[in-house]
């Protein structure tokens, strides 16, 4: 068994405003990331994968399957888009990076059995870098 | 207690399995299949795990650790062409996954004669964009 961990990335906008809060609450909660015109970064995604190494390939992972899921899923549909606008969740939750990280394992189990439908690797862990210093990851640690 | 230590070896290799066609070589590895060979800057980190011996401070001696690396890795891959030159690989591809493998088989054994620390894990590094971590067992 090992682990592959695979790096993707994209760019886009978003504000940080949680509607149940007051604005005064909301610019002390989140700062500049408050910002009524919104701001952006440039997101990166590491999707780590746990399986056994295949005797032929030498693979852990069908890295094209990988690739094809990360942008279908992912890349494709949030590159270049203003997160709370245009992406569905985010019309309800507050695309802090925390749950980005939770909405793109969502959309990675959710397809994820389509993808690899053998049933290996399975989804391990996912790592979002929202700046270089700011860093979520969910699954297993 | 765990602790890194991080060395760099540069070589080639082909992905490419002498028991799949062309076509599929091509399907699985991509661009990695050239049969003319391709390269990395390949970067290992060996997280090794212990508890600080109370002398010293140190969970193991640093400087024999780089000392195993350089002799049963650097000295084994930096600057080959995996394929050919390092035995291993005469039967298996050299992709990230069992170069992660190999790496901790040359090592393990040779961490620690004391018994106070032990390998934890082997990522090697391919890219930038893709790594593979290994922890031993099947």
């Amino acid at each position: 068994m090992v682990h592959v961990s695979r790096k993707y990335g994209f760019s886009a906008s978003h504000r940080l405003h949680a509607i149940g809060l007051s604005d005064a609450e909301n610019r002390a909660i989140y700062g500049k990331c408050n910002n009524p015109n919104g701001h952006g970064h440039n997101y990166e995604v590491e999707i780590t994968v746990a399986g056994p190494v295949h005797p032929v390939t030498g693979r852990a992972v069908d890295l094209t399957a990988l690739d094809a899921l990360a942008a279908r899923e992912i890349v494709d549909p949030l590159r270049y888009r203003n997160l709370n606008e245009e992406v569905e969740a985010f019309r309800a939750a507050v695309p802090t990076t925390e749950n980005l990280t939770a909405e793109l394992d969502r959309r990675l189990r959710a397809a994820w059995g389509t993808a690899f439908p053998a049933g290996a690797p399975r989804l391990e862990k996912i790592r979002i870098w929202e700046t270089e210093r700011n860093i979520c990851e969910l699954g297993n640690l | 207690m765990i602790i890194s230590k991080k060395v760099e070896f540069s070589a080639s290799h082909i992905c490419r399995s002498p028991e799949l066609s062309d076509a599929e070589n091509v399907r699985v590895y991509g661009a990695a299949a050239n049969p003319l060979s391709h390269g990395h800057n390949y970067i290992v980190e060996v997280a090794i795990e212990g508890e600080p011996d109370p002398v010293t401070g140190m969970i193991l001696d640093l400087k024999r650790l780089k000392d195993v690396l350089d002799e049963r890795v650097l000295s084994v891959y930096d600057h080959r062409l995996l394929n050919r030159e390092v035995d291993t690989f005469s039967k298996i591809v050299p992709t990230v996954e069992n170069i992660a493998i190999d790496i901790w088989r040359r090592i393990e054994r040779h961490i620690d004669a004391t018994g106070r620390a032990r390998l934890f894990s082997v990522r090697v590094h391919e890219t930038n964009e893709l790594f593979v971590e290994y922890r031993g067992g099947d």
